[in-house]
């Protein structure tokens, strides 16, 4: 009974992992998407609504940090790509015996299943 | 007890200890005994002459006049009392570790072997106590005989071709152009004797000053300077307590021993540093020190890699006497004594390995710190020291000399000694680290990674084998803790000028 | 007389009496309490210089008690004990010797108030955390550790190199601030910078990290680096240059991170990012932007350790790190899962969390002082963080696609060390006071203004979206069996191939030369033989024979002699 799968059978799963089930279900990871945006639109608009005060100049346009935010973590995401086609390796480029391609020792570790007991 | 008793006792006490050993020839007992109690006693004096030392430092014994201002005489100096209590200190441990290996491994001949032992002993201590060239003289070329039969002890064909190395590069470099140098510069001077500050000012100048510096260092093979350094690992094929105690504190000692007598009281620093003599010595030992360490990357057998690291270490040494400053002296004299703890704790890490399995390659050693956890504790220990990290003894001796090779303005020396240590590193410290974390690969392991069990057995060699490098392994951990005192009682050799 | 005991010493001494004793459990128990007589004795320490010893000609700082080594003392033994509670059913004697080790030794190294006991403590660091790699007992960890070996002792012998130079120079071997003008004082600068993994000299931390054990890996990441900043921070404080080397290492791991399979090492490279503030704060040298390097050091520590925590327990239960191979696993290991996210808000700096309070010092005084690209580039890395540690980390360990693993919550011990450090991370965030209070300067900061709180939230909202945009438009990088390239590639496989190269000529110059002289050597002997006669054992002949050429050879350097001397 090594690996059965009970990943289905909610009643099995710890309490906490049985509340959080429904990040499973794709309808429910749109609402979650729909909601980050209305943050943002929430958070874009508070721009408006209290008194900003930044060191520099270019801190005081309306929706600096949003437009800087999304915009960064798209240049990160391009940029590593970009990246990874330049300097990706299989695992064993180095040597047959790297640390990327041995097992870690089953003798320091404690593998268990969940329904091992 | 007077100086100059103590002094002939030195030498007296090595000679008894031969004689005993041919008196008790059938009687393996006694006669191990009484080279032990000797040993001891040897000890015991020069320890003695240490304390007296600062009451009395100008105590001469002249032994026998061959002509006037040319004696073998006999004198006790902070550099030559450092030297002669490693090398008595270390012939107690050596002596015991020697007794547990002779016999754990069934060799033949213990009573030949015990004898030149002790007259390598006699012979050590005579040049440790020289108070002129000319004995010293004396004292260097007995040390390459009496051990020349403890090079050739196993009698295989390896044994003698190595130990005709061992004759041939030592006799014909001391004769060839250390004998030259002496006959050359009592030419110049009219004595031999070794005189602060050194004798050789205003007596030579210009280029000849290098070309005699020159005769002299190419003249003292036994400090393996390359490319005079051949013998040192063919000397490998003796049997390990020779490694240990002779071909890596004194035989070697007395090699860089007679190096920094010659710098400091022939030459003289000032002089040297005046001249500008030495700098070619500086690229030299330089170079020497790195490729030897290259070489000794390459060796798979433990012996030959300790033996090259020995010359990589040794031009340490050289390199303190060539730097011409203070420091780079005071180093050279700190760094004989914390190579000699250190390496003689290797060598016998190495014996007791041998003993244990009967392995001599590195890569077969894979495995066995977990089998002989203190034989590679101590190997930890005494790697650690020669490669110079604290708290161990030998990182001061690596100060003081990148101290004085600041003073001298060689910076190239720093960074030779910086690469140095990590090639120490990347030499010594794979034992340790496949010997306590790879498994042994005999019985395969199921799968790629799979781990040691952590119950292997202990299987250790004999006491005897094992507790004198653990032994040393410690000595090297006080040497950090008393460097200090070591230092303050080597100052005046390069204080106080004439 | 010494009013403050150096707590180094007890760590120092239990590591070595440690393995002496017999039960795996009394030795872990042994390990927590350790670090917490360590904390009360930092507590308690007066201020000022003490343990001060005469050795080797040199007077000898083992106590330099200010506030800036308190608080990194302080949470080198938090860390110390967490990871000692983390370890708790670790029973090698070798990897619970080597912890006590390496926090003795680091925490030593903070109290040094010399460059000598600076350089002792630096080394023992070294040395001793080599074995917390080693003790994973596979070949690929064996070389790994003798890398990182090479590159820590190598920092050691260039700062020892440095002190030396600098000694010869000044006459001082005072731990103070140095200037960058003389050679001996770049070198201790080099030295410092390897360890704290600057620019090309980074590949060690990426390289080792992943290779330790489960929880080898926690302990290394607490103290090696932060010793280092330490240092920086005691040593060149001001020192411009370091703006600039800070903010180049808090943007390129990013990209690193992003594309990296090994969990591990994508923290390594989020630590390396971290550093880059730090060392950024130390560059401005302002108390304020000093005062924001302890506290990013101090929180640092904390979510970082979470970090490798959670990532170690999952490895600990499923047996890889690789972002491959996993996915799902809040099904079964939800604890373990939010105390990763809290982790990931706290690197992310999420107000409430203990990284938006450090880290707001450090952008607050560079802002201060007009450094705006360094202020711009700090709060790209900013949403950068946010995107490998905050989002990376979690979501594809815990979420994405269901791997069907389904293994067991982390044990007790685990759990327990990775509710606590997330308690101190969530405090800290909470109630920064208590942070701001230990920090070197005395500085009135306010980090939860309106304005900062919600530039804050829409910084981190927004790249939120981008991620959520980026995923569902399908761009966003796999996760791949793979590794990278790095600047590691150019001693791994640059420089031996470069060596080899050399070697096989060389070698064969050598060979050729060797075997002429041989030749003749061998032609001079047998010429001897020819002259004194072949029979007689070989062993006997030929010294001897050799012995009246040199006699001859150096009759006529006597006259050669004789003859200079006349001139």
């Amino acid at each position: 009974m090594s690996d059965k799968k009970i990943g289905d059978d909610a009643e099995n799963l710890p309490w906490l992992g049985r509340k959080l089930l429904w990040v499973d279900n794709p309808a429910n990871v749109k609402r979650v998407f729909q909601v980050l945006i209305l943050i943002c639109i929430g958070l874009f608009f508070s721009d408006f609504i209290y008194a900003r005060h930044g060191k520099f100049e270019f801190e005081q346009y309306w929706g600096f940090y949003g437009a800087f935010g999304f915009i960064a973590f798209c240049i990160v995401i391009f940029g590593a790509k970009a990246l990874r086609t330049l300097i990706k390796r299989d695992e064993d480029y180095y040597a047959p015996h790297v640390v990327d391609t041995e097992e870690y020792p089953d003798s320091g570790l404690d593998k268990a299943s969940y329904k091992d007991d | 007890m007077s100086v100059e008793l103590s002094l002939i006792l030195t030498l007296l006490i090595p000679l008894l200890a031969a004689w005993a050993n041919m008196i008790f020839r059938n009687h393996e007992n006694l006669r191990d005994g009484a080279t032990f109690i000797a040993s001891i006693v040897l000890f015991g004096v020069v320890v003695n002459l240490l304390r007296q030392h600062a009451a009395s430092p100008d105590i001469s014994v002249e032994l026998l006049s061959v002509m006037p201002g040319l004696s073998i005489t006999l004198s006790a100096e902070p550099l030559g009392l450092l030297f002669a209590t490693i090398a008595s200190g270390l012939w107690i441990i050596t002596h015991i570790f020697g007794v547990g290996y002779m016999r754990g491994n069934n060799e033949d001949h213990h009573t030949r072997f015990f004898t030149s032992f002790s007259l390598a002993i006699f012979a050590t201590m005579g040049i440790a106590f020289s108070a002129n060239m000319f004995t010293l003289f004396i004292f260097y070329e007995l040390l390459t005989i009496s051990t020349y039969p403890l090079v050739a002890h196993k009698q295989t064909m390896d044994a003698k071709k190595g130990a005709r190395t061992y004759l041939g590069i030592l006799m014909g470099t001391s004769i060839g152009f250390l004998l030259v140098a002496i006959i050359w510069t009592w030419h110049l001077t009219g004595t031999l004797d070794f005189v602060k500050g050194g004798i050789l000012e205003g007596k030579i100048e210009g280029p000849l000053v290098a070309i005699l510096l020159a005769l002299y260092v190419f003249g003292i093979g036994k400090a393996a300077i390359m490319p005079f350094h051949r013998w040192l690992p063919a000397a490998m094929v003796a049997p390990t307590p020779v490694s240990a105690l002779l071909h890596a504190v004194a035989v070697v000692k007395a090699g860089v021993f007679t190096m920094l007598k010659v710098g400091i009281y022939i030459f003289g620093i000032d002089f040297l540093s005046t001249t500008g003599a030495s700098e070619w010595l500086i690229w030299l030992a330089s170079a020497s020190i790195l490729i030897a360490s290259l070489i000794a990357m390459t060796k798979d057998n433990l012996k030959a890699r300790l033996a090259y690291s020995t010359i990589s270490q040794l031009s340490y040494i050289t390199l303190g006497m060539a730097l011409a400053t203070s420091m780079g002296a005071l180093g050279g004299g700190m760094h004989i004594a914390m190579h000699a703890m250190g390496k003689i704790t290797l060598f016998m890490c190495a014996g007791s390995i041998y003993v244990a399995t009967h392995k001599t390659k590195v890569s077969e050693m894979t495995g066995l710190g977990r089998v002989m956890p203190f034989t590679f504790a101590a190997f930890l220990i005494g790697s650690l020291s020669i490669i110079g990290l604290p708290p161990l003894g030998g990182s001061w001796g690596k100060w003081l000399l990148i101290v004085g090779a600041a003073d001298a303005g060689q910076q190239v020396a720093i960074a030779v000694l910086m690469i140095s240590s990590l090639l120490n590193v990347a030499y010594l410290l794979p034992i340790v680290g496949k010997g306590f974390f790879l498994a042994n690969p005999e019985p395969k392991p199921a799968a790629i990674g799979a781990a040691i069990s952590p119950k292997s057995k202990i299987a250790e060699a004999p006491l005897l084998v094992v507790l004198p490098p653990v032994l040393t392994a410690i000595g090297c951990l006080l040497l950090f803790f008393y460097a200090g005192h070591i230092q303050e009682f080597l100052m005046p050799i390069v204080t106080s000028g004439k | 007389m010494i009013d403050a005991f150096p707590p180094a010493f007890i760590f120092l001494i239990v590591a070595t009496l440690l393995p002496l004793i017999p039960g795996g459990s009394v030795r872990a128990t042994i390990m927590l309490l350790v670090p917490v007589a360590s904390f009360w004795l930092i507590w308690n320490a007066p201020t000022g210089m003490d343990a001060q010893f005469e050795f080797f000609g040199f007077t000898l700082t083992l106590m330099r008690v200010d506030k800036l080594s308190v608080i990194f003392g302080l949470i080198f033994s938090v860390a110390a004990f967490l990871s000692s509670l983390y370890a708790f059913k670790v029973h090698d004697r070798v990897q619970q010797s080597a912890t006590l080790f390496y926090a003795g030794s680091a925490i030593g190294a903070v109290f040094a108030g010399d460059l000598i006991s600076l350089f002792f403590f630096w080394e023992g660091t070294a040395i001793a955390s080599v074995f917390l790699i080693w003790a994973r007992g596979t070949e690929g960890a064996y070389h790994t550790g003798m890398r990182y070996l090479i590159v820590q002792i190598g920092s050691g012998v260039i700062l020892i190199a440095g002190v030396g130079l600098l000694y010869q120079q000044t006459g001082s071997i005072a731990f103070d601030k140095m200037v960058l003008e003389s050679l001996g004082t770049w070198l201790i600068f080099l030295a410092f910078g390897i360890k704290c993994a600057f620019p090309l000299l980074h590949n060690w931390l990426q390289d080792s990290y992943p290779a330790a054990t489960v929880t080898g890996t926690v302990v290394l990441s607490a103290f090696t680096t932060k010793l280092a900043i330490y240092a920086l921070a005691r040593g060149f404080p001001g020192t411009e240059i370091l703006i600039y080397i800070g903010a180049v290492m808090t943007i390129f791991p990013i990209f690193f991170a992003e594309i990296e399979n090994d969990l591990r090492r994508v923290l390594a490279y989020s630590l390396n990012n971290q550093l880059g503030f730090m060392v950024v704060g130390i560059g401005i040298g302002t108390p304020m932007a000093l005062n924001g390097t302890a506290a990013h050091a101090f929180a640092h520590i904390l979510y970082k350790a979470l970090l490798f925590m959670s990532v170690g327990a999952v490895l600990h239960r499923t047996g890889t790190s690789k972002a491959s191979e996993l996915g799902g696993l809040y099904k079964t290991m939800p604890l373990t899962m939010i105390f990763c996210v809290v982790g990931a808000a706290s690197i992310s700096a999420f107000p409430l969390f203990s990284g938006f309070v450090s880290k707001s010092l450090i952008l607050d005084a560079s802002a201060t002082t007009g450094h705006w690209i360094v202020w711009l580039v700090l709060v790209f890395a900013s949403a950068g963080v946010l995107s490998h540690s905050g989002i990376k980390i979690p979501f594809f360990t815990f979420f994405a696609h269901d791997s069907g693993k389904r293994p067991k919550e982390a044990p007790t011990h685990m759990l327990l060390a990775m509710g606590l450090t997330a308690f101190l991370c969530v405090a800290i965030g909470v109630y920064p006071a208590m942070l701001y209070s230990l920090l070197p300067f005395d500085v009135e900061y306010h980090p939860y203004t309106a304005s900062h709180v919600i530039s804050q939230l829409q910084l981190l909202f927004f790249a939120l979206l981008a991620f959520g945009v980026l995923m569902r438009a399908g761009v966003y990088p796999p996760e791949l069996r793979a590794i990278n390239l790095d600047f590691d590639w150019t001693y791994r496989r640059l420089l031996p191939k470069i060596i080899g190269t050399v070697s096989a000529v060389a070698s064969t110059i050598w060979a050729a030369i060797i075997g002429f002289a041989m030749r003749r050597i061998n032609n001079i002997i047998s010429g001897l033989y020819r002259t004194h006669g072949p029979e007689g054992p070989i062993a006997k002949v030929w010294p001897t024979g050799s012995m009246v050429l040199w006699i001859a050879m150096l009759l006529a350097a006597t006259l050669l002699v004789s003859f200079i001397d006349l001139m």
